[in-house]
């Protein structure tokens, strides 16, 4: 007979870390247009900013919740802080960060990551940045990268000729309340023919219980520039469900060259409904690396418009759901000018009545001819508790392309692991190495600290599977 | 139109609870409201007037010996047993995905069928010559409401080819129809579906099936006509060992479309299935296929798969795939592919270099990819008729 794979959980406890709440201001419960005044009052912004955010709140009062994919009639949107500061001014020296502030950033890795070689670093701690750094040879290319509070104001221009224009609040109910009550984020404005050889990362997390984080991300890359943009995420643990709608907007002009990673591993309370979108012109290339860990719910679709010819995506995903977790997940690819092409490459595992749910999309429009694209999705399910499905629509609206697909589901091979073992090796590590194989496409496209930590979480679940 | 009135009149004459199931299906279909097929931008459809089908749809042949086969319209004696059979469909099976054509066009059937036939293989009966039903549509009978129930008792063996179809090319009928199929222990059966409705009319069509221990069950539903034509084929495979298959093929040009839905429901351990499906868009046709897997927890040891190609012959065509696989037990291999584009240029081009036309060698590349599964159809008559009418359209 069969015997099952018992596999144990991540050792979160680095991860859960929480200090003590402090703050300056908080936004008081509930959402109303003087909630969003008063946000935009403390942050100093311009008058069309604050007039966005109102318009946005209308939409959101007037917008249904999704009806498909998650339950999240758990979220209490009335209960929810939008808005807390953390008890810090924005710092570019690391030294004067509060100390407390530090020790949790220490604990994950961030200023080591930095001296090592990181370009910048603007970890979000709650929902504003803290700290910033960016190596001088950057500033003097005329890259820029700092908060979006401040590029609001500094580079207010360009932030208004993009800023939500790709992901609009007409879009979802969460993509309108993220408009209502964005705060902190990321801003990357890279100058024609700039190479950014060095990855710029952003790590932050959630810290105040029951506040949402709905930080917004922009970045622009002008012709023939090329960047690597990281970000990731760890929240502590807290009893109140929290909710994270970010936007992250990516416009990625003719020849750039864009690489996304994100690993998301939130607290198992989170609600994630995060909204990616990027916009590739002419010979530009968008390459998604997407790791989903944490988190009770996610809902997350990055989605690539490829709107010049010859554009490129490419979307390599890894989805682990454990206990307790329903991770929706998936890419979506929009192919709207000629010989466009794109790769997705979907692998997802689910274990002690985990639920995963790849859901994608595929289109090309009527003058997307030559386009090719393909798509690949595996899942592997540890136990029979779990859930696993598949769901990639497919929409061709000419003829001329060239569209593949394929999905699989099942649990580890016998015959594998029992070749394996003729081979002398154990049973326990047989099924290791094959999680391990499982996931080794996803985690070669991650920069190494990243793979570092992706191995790591999925060493600590199989050592587990020992005995 | 579709009222009381019409279902009394409907009930006079007929047994007793096939007609009490008439009123109560009435009584459902009165309280749905109808659902919409956005994908292909059908809305708010309008169902035309009732109007009986008074043709006879039987081949008769020496078959009726071996075979029960009653219509479901008359006076039946063995009326119990065709209720019983009919109650196994009454729990629902699934939760997941789509659960037949729109409850409200299956509650229409039920409560307003003006043919249908049942047909049952008794225990051990393996039948050589393949049973045929031809409903054929035309001024006279413009509308075609029919409700079969198909049985295969245990280890019997039997094929059944139903042919729709329409000489008219003017007339505007439609069909709405439901067909029901137990397959026992051991048993196989094989059905052939083909539609070739003119392009002004209007085709939905219901098939739900419960597949026993070591039952097998074939379908080969080939859609070729209609304007608008949407069916759903969901099977269940309820026991260990439970096989079944769909082999589809469609044709879609002008302005058709078409919603297609498969699905396999695994409950029973080692239960297999295999949905295939094959097609050809032209001009402005729009079509969706929907593949459902569906894993349910128990079906240990359980495999599906599920294969489409489609070939897009203009750039105006729209399609849409859906493949979906649902997984709640772990023990169970589960694939699916989807394989869309174009015909190969460069083999249209050894083609046209060997003298043919360019649409001669289109033609014959449908074909070379259609006729695996129009192999299938056992009649040969029938097979020549539909590879013709493949090729008018492919011409035109």
């Amino acid at each position: 007979m069969s015997e099952k794979t018992e596999v144990k959980d991540v050792d979160r406890s680095l991860h859960d870390e929480k200090n003590e709440e402090k703050h300056r201001y908080k936004a008081q419960k509930g959402l109303t247009p003087e909630v969003i005044r008063e946000i935009s009052r403390e942050k100093n912004e311009p008058e069309w900013m604050l007039e966005f955010r109102l318009k946005a709140l209308k939409i959101y009062q007037n917008k249904e919740v999704p009806t498909w994919g998650a339950d999240i009639s758990d979220l209490d949107m009335d209960n929810i802080i939008t808005y807390v500061r953390p008890d810090a001014d924005l710092e570019s020296d690391w030294d004067q960060v509060p100390e407390e502030i530090k020790n949790t950033f220490d604990a994950l890795g961030i200023p080591e990551a930095e001296k090592e070689s990181l370009a910048g670093v603007g970890a979000q701690y709650d929902s504003e940045v803290v700290y910033h750094n960016l190596k001088e040879e950057l500033v003097e290319q005329g890259v820029i990268y700092m908060d979006m509070e401040n590029a609001v104001k500094e580079h207010e221009e360009i932030v208004r000729e993009h800023f939500m224009k790709l992901i609009t609040p007409n879009d979802h109910k969460f993509s309108a309340l993220h408009g209502a009550v964005w705060s902190g984020g990321s801003f990357v404005y890279v100058p024609a023919g700039v190479d950014v050889d060095i990855p710029l990362q952003s790590y932050f997390r959630q810290n105040a219980p029951g506040s949402g984080q709905f930080e917004h991300t922009l970045i622009i890359l002008e012709e023939g520039a090329n960047a690597h943009f990281i970000e990731g995420c760890s929240a502590p643990k807290y009893s109140v469900n929290n909710l994270h709608a970010g936007a992250v907007e990516l416009f990625v002009n003719k020849g750039a060259k864009l690489r996304y990673s994100t690993i998301e591993n939130w607290s198992r309370n989170m609600y994630n409904l995060n909204t990616k979108r990027a916009l590739v012109d002419e010979d530009g290339v968008i390459e998604w690396v997407s790791g989903s860990f944490g988190s009770k719910v996610s809902m997350l679709y990055p989605m690539s418009i490829l709107k010049g010819a010859r554009a490129r995506a490419e979307f390599t995903g890894v989805t682990f759901a454990a206990e307790g977790q329903y991770l929706d997940t998936g890419a979506q690819v929009i192919h709207a000018a000629p010989n466009t092409t794109s790769t997705v490459n979907s692998r997802s595992i689910a274990k002690d009545g985990g639920h995963a749910y790849y859901r994608g999309l595929l289109k090309a429009t009527d003058n997307a001819h030559g386009a090719k694209a393909s798509v690949s999705c595996e899942s592997l399910m540890l136990d029979n508790e779990s859930k696993s499905d598949t769901l990639p629509i497919m929409k061709l609206q000419t003829d001329d392309i060239d569209i593949g697909h394929e999905a699989k589901v099942g649990r580890i091979s016998e015959e594998a692991v029992f070749y394996l073992m003729s081979r002398g090796i154990s049973e326990e590590e047989a099924k290791a190495m094959i999680v391990r194989g499982f996931v080794e496409p996803i985690a070669n496209e991650l920069p190494l600290e990243y793979a570092v930590e992706l191995n790591n979480l999925i060493n600590l679940e199989l050592e587990g599977t020992i005995g | 139109m579709y009222n009381k009135n019409l279902v009394d009149n409907l009930t006079t004459g007929q047994s007793k609870l096939l007609s009490s199931r008439r009123k109560e299906s009435y009584e459902i279909y009165e309280n749905l409201t109808k659902g919409d097929y956005k994908r292909i931008n059908l809305f708010d459809y309008q169902f035309p007037e009732y109007s009986p089908y008074n043709k006879e749809y039987l081949k008769e042949k020496k078959w009726q010996q071996e075979l029960m086969i009653k219509k479901m319209t008359d006076n039946l004696n063995n009326e119990e047993e065709i209720i019983n059979y009919l109650d196994q469909f009454k729990d629902k099976k699934v939760k997941k995905g789509n659960q037949g054509l729109d409850p409200k066009y299956l509650a229409m059937v039920e409560a307003f069928y003006n043919t249908g036939l049942f047909i049952k293989a008794p225990q051990n009966v393996e039948l050589k010559v393949p049973v045929e039903i031809f409903y054929e549509l035309d001024q006279e009978n413009p509308v075609l409401i029919d409700n079969n129930l198909i049985v295969a008792e245990e280890n019997s063996n039997l094929t059944i080819v139903i042919d729709y179809r329409m000489q008219d090319q003017n007339l505007k009928a439609f069909h709405n129809g439901l067909t029901r199929v137990i397959v026992k222990e051991n048993a196989v059966l094989n059905i052939v579906k083909v539609q070739r409705f003119n392009d002004q009319s209007d085709n939905f069509d219901s098939n739900i099936s419960l597949v026993s221990n070591q039952g097998e069950l074939n379908w080969i539903p080939i859609e070729l006509g209609a304007k608008n034509s949407v069916t759903n084929n969901e099977n269940t495979l309820i026991a260990d060992g439970s096989r079944a298959s769909i082999s589809s093929v469609y044709f879609a040009d002008g302005e058709r479309k078409l919603d297609l839905g498969f699905k396999m429901n695994h409950q029973g351990r080692h239960s297999s299935s295999e949905i295939e499906s094959k097609g050809v868009l032209k001009d402005k046709a729009q079509k969706v296929f929907r593949g459902d897997l569906y894993f349910q927890k128990g079906a240990g040891q359980a495999k599906g798969s599920e294969r489409e190609e489609v070939l897009l012959l203009d750039k105006t065509v729209d399609s849409d795939s859906i493949p979906a696989l649902f997984s709640e037990e772990d023990n169970v291999e589960g694939e699916h592919a989807v394989s869309a584009g174009q015909i190969d240029e460069q083999r249209l081009f050894y083609l046209m270099s060997r003298g043919m036309t360019k649409a001669e060698a289109k033609q014959l590349m449908v074909e070379a990819s259609f006729n695996p599964i129009f192999d299938k159809i056992p009649l040969n008559d029938l097979k020549g008729s539909v590879i013709n009418d493949v090729k008018t359209r492919i011409r035109s």
